[in-house]
């Protein structure tokens, strides 16, 4: 099919046009309740206490997060990135839930069927989290003695590992690409593989910082490893070094 | 002058969150309800649809729990309905707690716990507007750019090939940046994620057995849920 005649999925279509209003109500919401709020009680902060080189400081931390994560987790969820990004917490939930539901519906990323079929699972997940978080909200006080507990705690710390343990074979299937298979599509990320590697050696044999604050960089990391890899692949895609054959053939 | 308890403990703010949290459970169950429909007129069954939303519900709930300790960790710096709000939207645990730590020294306090208990309503006002335009960023990339993103990989397209390698380059990155990381910077990480990964090949052996379809529904709640228990044993042994 070529660009010319290539037209989106009514849901994809529904997605991109209500799925961006939706956000965009939402977002306005977001921002305004603390402006009511403070207006409210008269106590509205100057915009120079707000906004200064200490607050601008801590906010370009999580510029790069932001702009990583569209850039590395929409073309992932495709439709669903609406919905995931308004409800948040994407890599520790939404994702994992877009992958879950692909890899349970036997239908891959980036198609019109993938997209259906993630929001399903992205749209179950966020009411879930809304009640589970509404109850506990509610319960704050009587549940505060069990979430502290040592044990409950140390699981929590480690549910990224676990999540990435229990979805890695998720993730790589994938990367498959439904008629067509991608032939040596590793080769396309080595570089980045062999970077993050050594920086994490390096880190790791010198004791430059604690792995928790590299692993709180990841947003820089993606940020800067999707060019090196994006471009190895294309060169290696070029030469011929990266194939895409029917799957009958691989 | 208001003082920050005020505000937390404020019916308008709770009115305010009320009404958010149900704007987004209502857009949720559209785009559910609109992606359900769609599914049949695919011709995915109403079954296997079914089993994706069991499925998902079932998988929300130990990632839930853990924003449940970050909510119970939040409401003790920033009060509950405030936390219970930015842990529901667009936030994550990360930046959460994260952001509202960085900013209580730039005030002038030790901690948010002494953020809490002495920062006026205009100090407090300071964290919430920047807790609520702090990750605005990735919206400047998706409201503009999402659709061209997500056509650029679309392999409905077919072509010449490229966008086949180009789509799967965003999930293989993600693993390249996450796997060595996990697997280095840290013993019990490693461990806890290969438990996860050998517990999800062995269901999935499971699941190839005549009669153990049902279990392809659980293989990934499963394995993490294992996984992260075993954090348990790592930490007591090592």
């Amino acid at each position: 099919m070529s660009k010319k005649n290539y037209t989106l999925d009514p849901f994809q279509a529904w997605a991109h046009r209500w799925g961006r209003i939706g956000t965009l109500i939402a977002l306005a919401y977001m921002i305004s309740i603390p402006f009511i709020v403070l207006n409210y009680y008269n106590c509205m902060p100057s915009m120079g206490s707000v906004f200064n080189v200490a607050t601008f400081g801590i906010l370009a931390i999580y510029i790069p997060v932001g702009i990583s994560e569209a850039l590395s987790y929409t073309p992932l969820m495709g439709a669903s990135s609406y919905l995931g990004f308004i409800t948040g917490n994407i890599m520790n939930l939404k994702l994992p839930c877009a992958v879950n539901a692909l890899k349970i519906a036997g239908k891959e990323a980036n198609t019109p069927e993938g997209d259906v079929v993630a929001s399903i699972g992205v749209a179950a997940s966020s009411i879930m989290t809304v009640v589970i978080l509404t109850i506990a909200a509610a319960l704050v006080s009587v549940i505060s003695p069990i979430f502290e507990l040592p044990a409950v705690k140390t699981m929590s710390n480690y549910l990224l590992p676990a999540l990435f343990g229990s979805m890695t074979l998720g993730l790589f299937s994938s990367t498959s690409a439904g008629s067509k298979v991608v032939v040596g599509g590793l080769k396309g990320v080595m570089p980045v593989i062999i970077i993050v590697s050594v920086i994490a050696l390096a880190n790791r044999i010198l004791n430059i910082m604690p792995g928790t604050t590299l692993m709180g960089m990841v947003g820089f990391l993606i940020l800067a490893m999707l060019p090196v890899a994006i471009i190895t692949s294309r060169i290696m895609w070029k030469k011929g070094k990266i194939k895409v054959v029917d799957k009958e053939e691989a | 002058m208001a003082t920050i308890k005020d505000i937390i403990n404020s019916p308008l703010l709770l009115a305010l969150v009320c009404g958010g949290l149900l704007y987004i459970t209502a857009f949720s169950v559209v785009y559910l309800l609109k992606a359900r429909k769609r599914a049949l007129e695919m011709g995915i069954s109403a079954k296997e649809i079914s089993d994706i939303i069991k499925s998902s519900l079932i998988f929300s709930v130990v990632p839930s729990l853990s924003i449940v300790i970050g909510l119970v960790a939040l409401a003790a710096s920033l009060g509950t309905v405030w936390s219970w709000w930015r842990l529901s939207v667009i936030g994550s645990l990360s930046f959460e707690t994260q952001i509202a730590s960085n900013l209580a020294p730039t005030m002038g306090f030790a901690t948010t716990t002494e953020l809490m208990e002495k920062a006026t309503g205009e100090q407090f006002g300071v964290v919430m507007i920047l807790m609520s335009v702090g990750m605005l960023a990735g919206f400047a990339i998706l409201l503009p750019f999402g659709k061209k993103l997500m056509t650029s990989v679309d392999k409905s397209k077919g072509g010449n090939g490229w966008s086949n390698v180009l789509s799967g380059c965003f999930m293989l990155t993600l693993l390249a940046v996450y796997v060595p990381l996990l697997l280095i910077c840290d013993t019990y990480q490693a461990l806890v994620m290969v438990t996860g990964l050998i517990v999800a090949i062995v269901l999935g052996i499971f699941a190839k057995k005549p009669g153990m379809a049902w279990l392809n529904n659980f293989i990934m709640a499963g394995s993490m849920i294992v996984a992260m228990v075993s954090a348990l044993l790592w930490t007591s042994i090592f």
